[in-house]
């Protein structure tokens, strides 16, 4: 029971800046063909822990390339979408995205994906996939955020290592201006935690100067992105690039950084359920977010970035590299990621986190 | 016999089978060993990654407690991308924490050290193989036993034993390819003087029964040795023959020639005296001629090989009483004495009557020729005997066995043909008997007895 009630509450929190959607919450395409009557429409059902405005471009440019398509897609929390998979064995779409890496992952290494055999797939980049069954298909930096109050004070911060003194240096100035993920509420918080942990064991001196400072600990994105925008704190860190950059736009007193000592790189593994019920054209939708097209739709019309090696420009994942070069630290789509979900290793990096997190403020009156 | 039958098919097959068999095994033993070293290999894997989880595992909280290293996971997983599994079991098999419930193994140990095992098993449809880590926390007080299982997928080991196995598969195949080319070449190599013998034999000239001479290998030489004594013995009948047909041509010839020249010396005389004289001298010569002919003929279907006459079972008893009734009235005419002294009862042997009534009137006629005036027909029961017993002038011992030759003559001056022995050898032959010439138990003279082989004793009838 204990374990279930941990799982569950990852789940909650990789819902990320999205609260909670209705299980209803579909857009569909209905299959337009009016020279082929007689001919059945295809059907295609993909389900994903997506909202649907971010991910719409994309459908909307597929269902253009095969008009003759019955499109459906459903948007779930993470939680519910992988509960919702378990229950019908996969049955119940034929193709699921999620930003939850760590739950694609194990869906995968039970066996549940189906693999992709066309020169797309072939094509796409190593890092990028796992046994031509999961396709990691968007670029996804994680950065923070800072208020342009900040830098009115202070020097403007481009890395982890500048708000580590800055929050070092500035300890009474910030008291309660920070923001971040609470690992224990957030999956998302957590699954970067504990990637960051591994990088290096610096992390711990961060999490620590952040718990000198009182820093406020959410469970969504968005929640840190209202309260920048409101000037309630002045950083925020660790949030999802994508979200921030749509939302910086229209807050042009908030400024995003992707750190230029390492960024975490969160993508969304897509992959073909094995019992899909079209897998042809669940495979077909798939083959088209490798494409060269499709990713140029992510890279144009969403946040969501472009893995694509053969794209340049604004949202591309090579355009990122050039600018950040070594620092982006793409969350690798392996083994690793399981160790992610392992209830007695969530329970040591939580106590680990909280020991830390309490650390400086235990020694400060 | 097929007609695809051949030596050096036969000698391939048998050469090849084996090899091909052989061929096999090694790729079975070649297949199996890249197998095992892909598993020891990727075993190490295993072993590496139970040991990481192992060392993190702790007590804590009053139970069992694992910080998951990614590592131990990661090193799971190679170039193969496998699926991996994990799970930590406790000392009473209940699991604590992993990805998958995996069955662990049967094995029990009774060993408090720390044991791993490894074992291929299917779990959801998938083949994995599986290390089982058995061990205890090296605690201050506390020695709680717990289980490591991890699982991966095969892709991996599969791919470095298919790697393992085709650099074996080429030195086999090489091996292979050497073995055949030696093996064709030895076997042609080996069937080269067959060739030879056979060319040599064709090129002959059909006429020629000269031995052949060319070198071969042992095996073809004792064939080559068999094929000359066959040519030798061919060259003997042919001399044989050759000499028969002189001495024939020569036999004919001598009383033709008197023939003619009686006749030539009656017709420059006018006397019918003299015409009476010579007609009844060449009824004379030509009765004998004809006589002559006539065993000449008798003495070819002997040596005919291909006929092979059947033996029927008579009485030499009734052979040796025909024959003397046969002679009886010319012996007369000669004032000769001719008798029979059969034996009691029949003497039953396997025999053709016409041959051996003829061979005792040869033998009758010869004694009675040279000069005998008592001949005796003798028929003994054990063994089977018929005995022509004169008191002529008998032969030397020395000359006996040339007498069995066709147109040897004992002595100059008979009017015998030369020819009545050999017939009666060829008769004895036919009959599997023996011919002995001896002389008679009293005086002098000819004893020739035909000694047949005993008949069984049913058939015997006293």
């Amino acid at each position: 029971m204990k374990r279930a009630n941990a799982a569950s509450l990852i789940m909650a929190g990789l819902s990320l800046v999205s609260p909670p959607l209705a299980a209803d919450d579909t857009v569909h395409f209905p299959a337009n063909m009016p020279d082929q009557a007689g001919t059945e429409p295809r059907e295609l059902i993909i389900e994903g822990a997506l909202d649907i405005p971010q991910f719409q471009p994309v459908l909307k440019a597929f269902h253009q390339h095969y008009p003759d398509i019955d499109l459906h897609y459903r948007n779930f929390t993470t939680l519910a979408l992988h509960q919702r998979f378990l229950d019908h064995e996969g049955a119940n779409a034929d193709v699921v995205i999620s930003s939850a890496m760590p739950w694609q992952y194990r869906l995968a290494n039970d066996g549940y994906g189906r693999a992709l055999n066309t020169p797309e797939a072939e094509a796409w980049p190593e890092w990028a996939r796992w046994r031509n069954e999961l396709f990691a298909v968007t670029f996804e930096p994680i950065v923070m955020v800072y208020h342009d109050a900040l830098t009115e004070r202070f020097e403007p911060i481009s890395s982890h290592d500048d708000l580590l003194t800055l929050l070092e240096n500035q300890r009474e100035a910030l008291q309660g201006r920070v923001v971040t993920y609470d690992p224990e509420r957030s999956g998302a918080g957590y699954t970067y935690a504990i990637q960051e942990a591994q990088l290096s064991p610096r992390y711990w001196e961060l999490v620590s100067a952040m718990g000198s400072v009182n820093t406020d600990l959410v469970g969504t994105t968005g929640e840190m992105l209202n309260g920048l925008a409101d000037g309630d704190y002045l950083i925020g860190y660790n949030l999802l690039g994508s979200y921030a950059r749509d939302f910086v736009r229209d807050h042009p007193q908030l400024n995003v950084v992707i750190p230029d000592d390492y960024a975490l790189i969160v993508q969304r593994p897509v992959f073909v359920s094995r019992n899909a019920p079209n897998p042809q054209t669940g495979e077909l939708f798939l083959n088209y977010l490798l494409s060269e097209t499709g990713q140029r739709v992510l890279a144009e019309r969403t946040s969501l970035g472009a893995v694509h090696p053969g794209l340049d420009g604004e949202g591309t994942a090579r355009e990122l590299r050039r600018r950040l070069g070594d620092a982006l630290r793409p969350i690798r789509l392996g083994p690793g990621l399981l160790a992610t979900l392992d209830d007695l290793k969530r329970d040591a990096l939580l106590s680990r986190w909280q020991r830390e997190y309490r650390r400086l403020q235990d020694t400060s009156p | 016999m097929k007609a695809t039958d051949s030596l050096f098919r036969r000698l391939l097959l048998w050469l090849l089978l084996p090899l091909l068999a052989l061929g096999a095994l090694m790729l079975v033993q070649a297949y199996l060993d890249a197998r095992r070293t892909a598993d020891r290999a990727f075993d190490r894997l295993l072993e590496a990654s139970s040991h990481a989880i192992a060392e993190q595992v702790q007590w804590q909280d009053d139970r069992l407690w694992l910080d998951l290293p990614p590592a131990a996971l990661e090193m799971l997983a190679t170039d193969a991308e496998e699926r991996v599994f994990y799970a930590l079991y406790d000392g009473d098999g209940d699991f604590i924490t992993g990805n998958a419930a995996l069955p662990g193994d049967p094995r029990s140990n009774d060993s408090q050290d720390d044991t791993l095992y490894y074992d291929d098993i299917e779990w959801r449809g998938l083949s994995l193989r599986q290390g089982v880590r058995r061990t205890r926390l090296e605690d201050w007080s506390l020695r709680e036993r717990f289980e490591v299982r991890v699982a991966h997928t095969r892709e991996g080991r599969e791919g470095l034993t298919w790697r393992l196995f085709l650099g074996n598969l080429a030195y086999i195949g090489a091996m292979a390819i050497l073995a055949i080319t030696v093996l064709l070449l030895a076997v042609r190599s080996a069937l080269r003087p067959l060739t030879r013998l056979r060319r040599a034999i064709r090129q002959r000239d059909p006429r020629t029964l000269a031995p052949l001479d060319l070198p071969l290998p042992r095996e073809l030489a004792e064939l080559r040795e068999t094929l000359n004594e066959l040519l030798a013995r061919m060259r003997r009948v042919r001399a044989n023959q050759e000499r028969f047909i002189g001495d024939a041509s020569h036999q004919l010839r001598t009383p033709l020639a008197g023939l003619s020249a009686r006749a030539e010396l009656a017709l420059r005389q006018d006397d019918p005296q003299a015409w009476r004289d010579a007609l009844q001298a060449m009824q004379t010569t030509s009765a004998s001629t004809a006589r002559l002919a006539v065993q000449l003929l008798s003495l070819t279907r002997l040596n005919n090989p291909e006929a092979t006459p059947e033996l029927t079972p008579l009485d030499i008893n009734e052979i040796a009483r025909q024959a003397v009734r046969d002679a009886f009235n010319a012996c007369y005419r000669d004032g000769i004495d001719i008798g029979v002294d059969a034996a009691d009862g029949t003497v039953m042997i396997q025999g053709i009557g016409w041959q051996l009534e003829e061979a005792l009137s040869n033998l009758i006629d010869n004694a009675r020729r040279y000069g005998a005036t008592h001949i005796t027909v003798r028929v003994n029961a054990a063994p089977p005997e018929l005995v022509v017993e004169d008191n002529g002038p008998g032969i030397p011992a020395e000359q006996r066995l040339l007498m069995l030759r066709p147109f040897h003559r004992g002595q100059d001056g008979g009017d015998g043909s030369g020819l009545g022995l050999a017939i009666v050898d060829g008769i004895a032959r036919t009959h599997g008997a023996s011919l002995l010439l001896s002389d008679p138990a009293n005086g002098s003279g000819l004893c020739v007895t035909l000694r047949f082989v005993q008949p069984n004793a049913t058939r015997e009838r006293a």
